[in-house]
Protein backbone atom coordinates (compact mmCIF):
# COMPACT_ATOMS: atom_id res chain seq x y z
CA UNK A 1 0.00 0.00 0.00
CA UNK A 2 2.97 2.60 -1.29
CA UNK A 3 0.47 4.99 -3.15
CA UNK A 4 -2.51 6.60 -1.18
CA UNK A 5 -4.99 5.77 -3.31
CA UNK A 6 -8.12 7.51 -3.21
CA UNK A 7 -10.88 5.17 -2.85
CA UNK A 8 -13.66 6.57 -1.07
CA UNK A 9 -15.16 8.16 -3.96
CA UNK A 10 -13.96 8.39 -7.91
CA UNK A 11 -12.96 11.49 -9.42
CA UNK A 12 -15.04 14.98 -8.22
CA UNK A 13 -14.66 17.28 -10.42
CA UNK A 14 -12.74 20.94 -10.15
CA UNK A 15 -15.76 23.14 -10.62
CA UNK A 16 -17.73 20.85 -8.20
CA UNK A 17 -19.56 23.84 -6.65
CA UNK A 18 -20.50 25.77 -10.16
CA UNK A 19 -21.98 22.14 -11.39
CA UNK A 20 -24.04 22.40 -7.99
CA UNK A 21 -25.79 25.25 -8.29
CA UNK A 22 -26.29 24.98 -12.19
CA UNK A 23 -28.05 21.76 -11.40
CA UNK A 24 -30.51 23.97 -8.77
CA UNK A 25 -31.73 26.22 -11.40
CA UNK A 26 -32.01 23.24 -13.52
CA UNK A 27 -33.91 21.44 -11.32
CA UNK A 28 -35.75 24.78 -10.34
CA UNK A 29 -36.64 25.64 -13.86
CA UNK A 30 -38.03 21.78 -14.62
CA UNK A 31 -40.55 22.70 -11.66
CA UNK A 32 -41.64 25.58 -12.98
CA UNK A 33 -42.10 23.68 -16.62
CA UNK A 34 -43.91 21.57 -14.75
CA UNK A 35 -46.63 23.31 -13.18
CA UNK A 36 -47.00 25.52 -16.22
CA UNK A 37 -47.55 22.67 -18.61
CA UNK A 38 -50.23 21.41 -16.02
CA UNK A 39 -52.18 24.39 -16.41
CA UNK A 40 -52.02 24.56 -20.26
CA UNK A 41 -52.92 21.24 -20.69
CA UNK A 42 -55.44 21.29 -18.02
CA UNK A 43 -58.36 20.47 -20.76
CA UNK A 44 -56.54 18.10 -22.37
CA UNK A 45 -57.45 14.28 -21.14
CA UNK A 46 -54.71 11.85 -23.13
CA UNK A 47 -52.01 9.03 -21.79
CA UNK A 48 -49.51 11.32 -23.86
CA UNK A 49 -49.96 13.73 -20.47
CA UNK A 50 -48.98 11.65 -18.12
CA UNK A 51 -45.72 10.34 -19.98
CA UNK A 52 -44.91 13.86 -19.85
CA UNK A 53 -44.82 14.27 -16.81
CA UNK A 54 -43.96 11.10 -16.06
CA UNK A 55 -40.91 12.00 -18.37
CA UNK A 56 -39.79 15.73 -16.90
CA UNK A 57 -39.96 13.47 -13.25
CA UNK A 58 -37.25 11.26 -14.44
CA UNK A 59 -35.11 14.09 -15.81
CA UNK A 60 -35.12 15.68 -12.61
CA UNK A 61 -34.29 12.45 -11.46
CA UNK A 62 -31.36 11.79 -13.28
CA UNK A 63 -29.83 15.63 -11.98
CA UNK A 64 -30.47 14.75 -8.69
CA UNK A 65 -29.03 11.04 -8.64
CA UNK A 66 -26.20 12.13 -10.80
CA UNK A 67 -25.17 15.20 -9.97
CA UNK A 68 -26.40 15.70 -6.17
CA UNK A 69 -25.84 11.87 -5.15
CA UNK A 70 -22.33 11.83 -7.16
CA UNK A 71 -24.03 8.97 -9.44
CA UNK A 72 -22.50 9.98 -12.57
CA UNK A 73 -18.98 9.89 -11.48
CA UNK A 74 -19.32 6.04 -9.62
CA UNK A 75 -18.01 3.32 -11.43
CA UNK A 76 -20.64 2.21 -13.77
CA UNK A 77 -21.11 -1.09 -11.93
CA UNK A 78 -22.66 0.55 -8.87
CA UNK A 79 -24.66 2.93 -11.43
CA UNK A 80 -26.40 -0.08 -13.10
CA UNK A 81 -27.06 -1.96 -9.76
CA UNK A 82 -29.43 1.25 -8.84
CA UNK A 83 -30.64 2.34 -11.94
CA UNK A 84 -31.90 -0.99 -13.59
CA UNK A 85 -34.09 -1.95 -10.62
CA UNK A 86 -35.82 1.18 -10.85
CA UNK A 87 -36.27 1.32 -14.69
CA UNK A 88 -38.11 -2.02 -13.85
CA UNK A 89 -40.30 -0.28 -11.02
CA UNK A 90 -41.24 3.01 -13.10
CA UNK A 91 -42.33 0.37 -15.69
CA UNK A 92 -44.90 -1.39 -13.13
CA UNK A 93 -46.06 1.96 -12.07
CA UNK A 94 -46.78 2.87 -15.48
CA UNK A 95 -48.33 -0.27 -16.24
CA UNK A 96 -50.64 0.23 -13.74
CA UNK A 97 -51.80 3.18 -14.55
CA UNK A 98 -52.68 1.69 -17.69
CA UNK A 99 -54.41 -1.21 -15.86
CA UNK A 100 -56.29 0.49 -13.72
CA UNK A 101 -58.99 0.61 -16.35
CA UNK A 102 -59.96 -2.71 -15.97
CA UNK A 103 -61.56 -2.23 -12.41
CA UNK A 104 -62.95 1.41 -13.33
CA UNK A 105 -64.63 -0.97 -17.04
CA UNK A 106 -65.86 -3.82 -13.91
CA UNK A 107 -67.73 -0.95 -11.87
CA UNK A 108 -69.93 0.23 -14.89
CA UNK A 109 -70.61 -3.42 -15.73
CA UNK A 110 -71.89 -3.81 -12.30
CA UNK B 1 -0.34 13.34 7.48
CA UNK B 2 1.05 10.37 6.16
CA UNK B 3 0.30 8.36 8.24
CA UNK B 4 -3.07 9.35 8.88
CA UNK B 5 -4.12 9.14 5.13
CA UNK B 6 -2.98 5.87 5.45
CA UNK B 7 -5.06 4.36 7.68
CA UNK B 8 -8.00 6.36 6.50
CA UNK B 9 -7.42 4.44 3.38
CA UNK B 10 -7.44 1.09 5.07
CA UNK B 11 -10.82 1.82 6.49
CA UNK B 12 -12.11 2.06 3.01
CA UNK B 13 -10.79 -1.49 1.94
CA UNK B 14 -12.79 -4.39 2.96
CA UNK B 15 -12.10 -7.39 5.09
CA UNK B 16 -10.89 -9.47 1.51
CA UNK B 17 -8.38 -6.77 0.75
CA UNK B 18 -10.52 -5.02 -2.42
CA UNK B 19 -13.39 -2.26 -2.36
CA UNK B 20 -16.29 -3.40 -4.23
CA UNK B 21 -17.18 -0.17 -6.41
CA UNK B 22 -14.41 1.43 -5.58
CA UNK B 23 -16.82 2.60 -1.94
CA UNK B 24 -16.56 2.31 1.41
CA UNK B 25 -18.50 -0.10 2.97
CA UNK B 26 -21.16 2.43 4.37
CA UNK B 27 -21.65 4.43 1.58
CA UNK B 28 -22.47 0.84 -0.29
CA UNK B 29 -25.08 -0.03 2.32
CA UNK B 30 -26.03 2.97 2.30
CA UNK B 31 -26.95 2.92 -1.46
CA UNK B 32 -28.54 -0.89 -0.70
CA UNK B 33 -30.68 0.63 1.79
CA UNK B 34 -31.82 3.12 -0.32
CA UNK B 35 -32.36 0.81 -3.05
CA UNK B 36 -34.59 -0.95 -0.93
CA UNK B 37 -36.24 1.61 0.66
CA UNK B 38 -37.67 2.64 -3.21
CA UNK B 39 -39.10 -0.17 -3.69
CA UNK B 40 -41.14 0.66 -0.85
CA UNK B 41 -42.31 3.94 -2.03
CA UNK B 42 -42.69 2.19 -5.48
CA UNK B 43 -45.34 -0.19 -3.84
CA UNK B 44 -47.02 3.25 -2.84
CA UNK B 45 -47.24 4.38 -6.33
CA UNK B 46 -48.20 1.46 -8.53
CA UNK B 47 -51.08 1.01 -5.99
CA UNK B 48 -51.86 4.78 -6.45
CA UNK B 49 -51.34 4.20 -10.37
CA UNK B 50 -53.72 1.33 -9.75
CA UNK B 51 -56.24 3.24 -7.86
CA UNK B 52 -56.16 6.75 -9.30
CA UNK B 53 -57.09 5.04 -12.54
CA UNK B 54 -59.69 2.32 -11.32
CA UNK B 55 -62.31 6.16 -10.87
CA UNK B 56 -63.32 8.61 -13.71
CA UNK B 57 -60.91 10.99 -14.77
CA UNK B 58 -60.99 14.22 -13.31
CA UNK B 59 -64.47 16.52 -14.03
CA UNK B 60 -62.76 19.34 -15.79
CA UNK B 61 -63.12 22.81 -14.53
CA UNK B 62 -64.10 25.46 -15.68
CA UNK B 63 -65.85 27.48 -13.20
CA UNK B 64 -62.56 28.67 -10.68
CA UNK B 65 -59.90 30.90 -12.63
CA UNK B 66 -56.47 30.99 -10.83
CA UNK B 67 -56.75 34.21 -8.42
CA UNK B 68 -60.07 34.01 -8.11
CA UNK B 69 -61.70 34.95 -5.11
CA UNK B 70 -63.37 31.73 -2.51
CA UNK B 71 -65.15 31.66 0.05
CA UNK B 72 -65.32 29.76 3.46
CA UNK B 73 -67.58 27.26 2.10
CA UNK B 74 -65.76 26.14 -1.27
CA UNK B 75 -65.72 23.03 -0.46
CA UNK B 76 -70.04 22.57 -0.27
CA UNK B 77 -69.92 24.92 -3.83
CA UNK B 78 -68.21 22.52 -5.59
CA UNK B 79 -70.15 19.72 -4.39
CA UNK B 80 -72.95 22.12 -5.65
CA UNK B 81 -71.45 22.51 -8.55
CA UNK B 82 -70.60 18.87 -9.36
CA UNK B 83 -66.85 18.57 -9.82
CA UNK B 84 -66.58 16.69 -6.00
CA UNK B 85 -68.03 13.64 -6.58
CA UNK B 86 -67.92 9.75 -5.68
CA UNK B 87 -67.30 8.29 -8.82
CA UNK B 88 -64.55 10.38 -10.21
CA UNK B 89 -60.67 11.34 -8.94
CA UNK B 90 -60.91 14.86 -7.63
CA UNK B 91 -58.82 17.62 -9.65
CA UNK B 92 -56.10 18.31 -7.61
CA UNK B 93 -56.24 22.11 -8.81
CA UNK B 94 -59.40 21.91 -6.94
CA UNK B 95 -57.95 20.22 -3.72
CA UNK B 96 -54.77 21.81 -3.31
CA UNK B 97 -55.49 25.45 -3.64
CA UNK B 98 -54.57 27.10 0.02
CA UNK B 99 -51.43 28.95 1.04
CA UNK B 100 -50.64 29.65 4.68
CA UNK B 101 -52.02 33.30 5.72
CA UNK B 102 -53.84 33.87 2.57
CA UNK B 103 -57.30 33.37 2.87
CA UNK B 104 -60.16 33.49 0.30
CA UNK B 105 -57.93 33.06 -3.17
CA UNK B 106 -57.88 30.14 -5.33
CA UNK B 107 -53.83 29.12 -5.57
CA UNK B 108 -54.25 26.16 -7.14
CA UNK B 109 -50.60 24.16 -6.77
CA UNK B 110 -48.82 27.29 -5.36
CA UNK B 111 -47.75 26.27 -1.76
CA UNK B 112 -46.77 22.15 -3.04
CA UNK B 113 -44.84 24.38 -5.42
CA UNK B 114 -43.38 25.92 -2.65
CA UNK B 115 -42.66 22.70 -0.69
CA UNK B 116 -41.17 21.50 -3.61
CA UNK B 117 -38.44 23.90 -3.89
CA UNK B 118 -37.61 24.42 -0.16
CA UNK B 119 -36.92 20.86 -0.36
CA UNK B 120 -35.09 21.00 -3.68
CA UNK B 121 -32.90 24.16 -1.97
CA UNK B 122 -32.17 21.81 1.10
CA UNK B 123 -30.59 19.64 -1.23
CA UNK B 124 -28.66 21.91 -2.46
CA UNK B 125 -27.27 22.84 0.68
CA UNK B 126 -26.27 19.03 1.83
CA UNK B 127 -24.66 18.58 -1.70
CA UNK B 128 -22.74 22.08 -0.71
CA UNK B 129 -21.64 20.32 2.76
CA UNK B 130 -20.47 17.27 1.00
CA UNK B 131 -18.51 19.34 -1.39
CA UNK B 132 -16.70 21.37 1.62
CA UNK B 133 -16.50 18.21 3.21
CA UNK B 134 -13.91 16.94 0.78
CA UNK B 135 -11.98 20.30 1.11
CA UNK B 136 -12.27 19.09 5.03
CA UNK B 137 -13.79 22.56 5.52
CA UNK B 138 -15.30 22.42 8.84
CA UNK B 139 -16.82 25.93 9.29
CA UNK B 140 -18.58 25.71 5.79
CA UNK B 141 -20.01 22.10 6.61
CA UNK B 142 -21.39 23.38 9.62
CA UNK B 143 -22.95 26.28 7.82
CA UNK B 144 -24.85 24.76 5.06
CA UNK B 145 -25.68 20.95 7.40
CA UNK B 146 -27.36 23.92 9.73
CA UNK B 147 -29.39 25.49 6.23
CA UNK B 148 -30.27 22.17 5.17
CA UNK B 149 -31.49 21.33 8.76
CA UNK B 150 -33.63 24.71 8.62
CA UNK B 151 -35.10 23.62 5.23
CA UNK B 152 -36.06 20.40 6.36
CA UNK B 153 -37.98 21.36 9.32
CA UNK B 154 -39.63 23.84 7.10
CA UNK B 155 -40.92 21.17 5.01
CA UNK B 156 -41.74 19.36 7.77
CA UNK B 157 -43.67 22.96 9.17
CA UNK B 158 -45.32 23.03 5.50
CA UNK B 159 -46.52 19.43 5.55
CA UNK B 160 -48.12 19.67 8.64
CA UNK B 161 -50.47 22.91 7.87
CA UNK B 162 -51.16 21.03 4.77
CA UNK B 163 -52.58 17.99 6.81
CA UNK B 164 -54.27 20.19 9.50
CA UNK B 165 -56.30 22.16 6.42
CA UNK B 166 -57.27 18.52 4.91
CA UNK B 167 -58.35 17.30 7.74
CA UNK B 168 -60.27 20.64 8.95
CA UNK B 169 -61.79 20.44 5.64
CA UNK B 170 -63.01 16.58 6.29
CA UNK B 171 -60.57 14.46 4.89
CA UNK B 172 -59.95 11.37 6.80
CA UNK B 173 -58.80 7.76 6.25
CA UNK B 174 -62.09 6.44 5.51
CA UNK B 175 -63.51 9.03 3.73
CA UNK B 176 -63.11 12.91 2.23
CA UNK B 177 -65.51 15.70 0.94
CA UNK B 178 -63.09 15.72 -2.78
CA UNK B 179 -64.47 12.49 -3.89
CA UNK B 180 -63.71 8.62 -3.76
CA UNK B 181 -62.53 7.42 -0.11
CA UNK B 182 -59.23 6.57 -1.48
CA UNK B 183 -58.12 10.12 -2.56
CA UNK B 184 -57.54 10.92 1.04
CA UNK B 185 -56.33 7.81 2.41
CA UNK B 186 -53.49 7.42 -0.46
CA UNK B 187 -52.52 11.39 0.27
CA UNK B 188 -52.43 10.69 3.48
CA UNK B 189 -50.29 7.18 3.67
CA UNK B 190 -48.16 8.36 1.12
CA UNK B 191 -47.06 11.83 2.23
CA UNK B 192 -47.28 10.82 5.80
CA UNK B 193 -44.42 7.97 5.04
CA UNK B 194 -42.74 10.88 3.02
CA UNK B 195 -42.70 13.06 5.92
CA UNK B 196 -41.51 10.36 8.38
CA UNK B 197 -38.48 9.62 6.30
CA UNK B 198 -38.28 13.38 6.36
CA UNK B 199 -38.45 13.80 9.57
CA UNK B 200 -35.81 10.51 10.16
CA UNK B 201 -34.13 12.69 7.90
CA UNK B 202 -34.10 15.66 9.80
CA UNK B 203 -33.06 13.56 13.58
CA UNK B 204 -29.81 12.26 11.45
CA UNK B 205 -28.88 15.86 9.96
CA UNK B 206 -28.95 17.17 13.52
CA UNK B 207 -26.69 14.22 14.90
CA UNK B 208 -24.52 14.63 12.01
CA UNK B 209 -24.19 18.07 12.62
CA UNK B 210 -23.57 17.70 16.15
CA UNK B 211 -20.74 15.42 15.50
CA UNK B 212 -19.19 17.86 13.16
CA UNK B 213 -19.31 20.97 15.68
CA UNK B 214 -17.55 18.71 18.00
CA UNK B 215 -14.91 18.04 15.05
CA UNK B 216 -15.16 14.10 15.30
CA UNK B 217 -14.96 14.02 11.29
CA UNK B 218 -11.82 16.65 11.12
CA UNK B 219 -10.40 13.88 13.85
CA UNK B 220 -11.51 10.95 11.89
CA UNK B 221 -9.68 13.00 8.74
CA UNK B 222 -12.66 12.41 6.28
CA UNK B 223 -16.06 13.82 5.87
CA UNK B 224 -17.53 10.43 4.57
CA UNK B 225 -20.47 10.46 7.21
CA UNK B 226 -21.88 13.87 5.97
CA UNK B 227 -21.60 12.41 2.35
CA UNK B 228 -23.91 9.26 3.78
CA UNK B 229 -26.18 11.08 5.10
CA UNK B 230 -26.33 13.70 2.31
CA UNK B 231 -27.44 10.56 0.21
CA UNK B 232 -30.16 9.73 2.71
CA UNK B 233 -31.15 13.19 2.12
CA UNK B 234 -31.23 13.61 -1.44
CA UNK B 235 -33.42 10.34 -1.79
CA UNK B 236 -35.77 12.07 0.46
CA UNK B 237 -35.71 14.90 -1.91
CA UNK B 238 -36.01 12.28 -4.99
CA UNK B 239 -39.07 10.57 -3.67
CA UNK B 240 -40.41 14.08 -3.27
CA UNK B 241 -40.36 14.87 -6.68
CA UNK B 242 -42.08 11.96 -7.68
CA UNK B 243 -44.90 12.01 -5.02
CA UNK B 244 -45.59 15.23 -6.36
CA UNK B 245 -45.29 14.33 -10.21
CA UNK B 246 -47.94 11.47 -9.86
CA UNK B 247 -50.40 12.79 -6.75
CA UNK B 248 -50.35 16.10 -8.17
CA UNK B 249 -50.40 16.14 -11.49
CA UNK B 250 -50.80 13.03 -12.64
Amino acid sequence: MEHTEHLEHTETPKDMKSQIWKTFWILFAFTIIDIVLYFILLSYHSMIKNWLFIFLGVVKAYYIVGIFMHMKFEKKALMYSIIIPMVFVLFFIALMILEGDYTNILRWIK
Amino acid sequence: MATNTLSTEKKFIWGGGKSPFSVSYGKLMMWIFLLSDAFTFSSLLIAYGFIRYSFQSPIPNTIVKPLAHVGHDFVEQMKQAGLFVQDHWPSPELVFNHFPFIHGLHLPLFFVSLMTFILIFSSVTMVLAVEAGHRMAKDEVSKYMLLTIIGGAMFLGCQAWEWTTFIGEGARLYGNPYGPRSFAALFFIVTGFHGFHVFSGVVLNVIIYINVLNGTYEKRGHYEMVEKVGLYWHFVDLVWVFVFTFFYLI
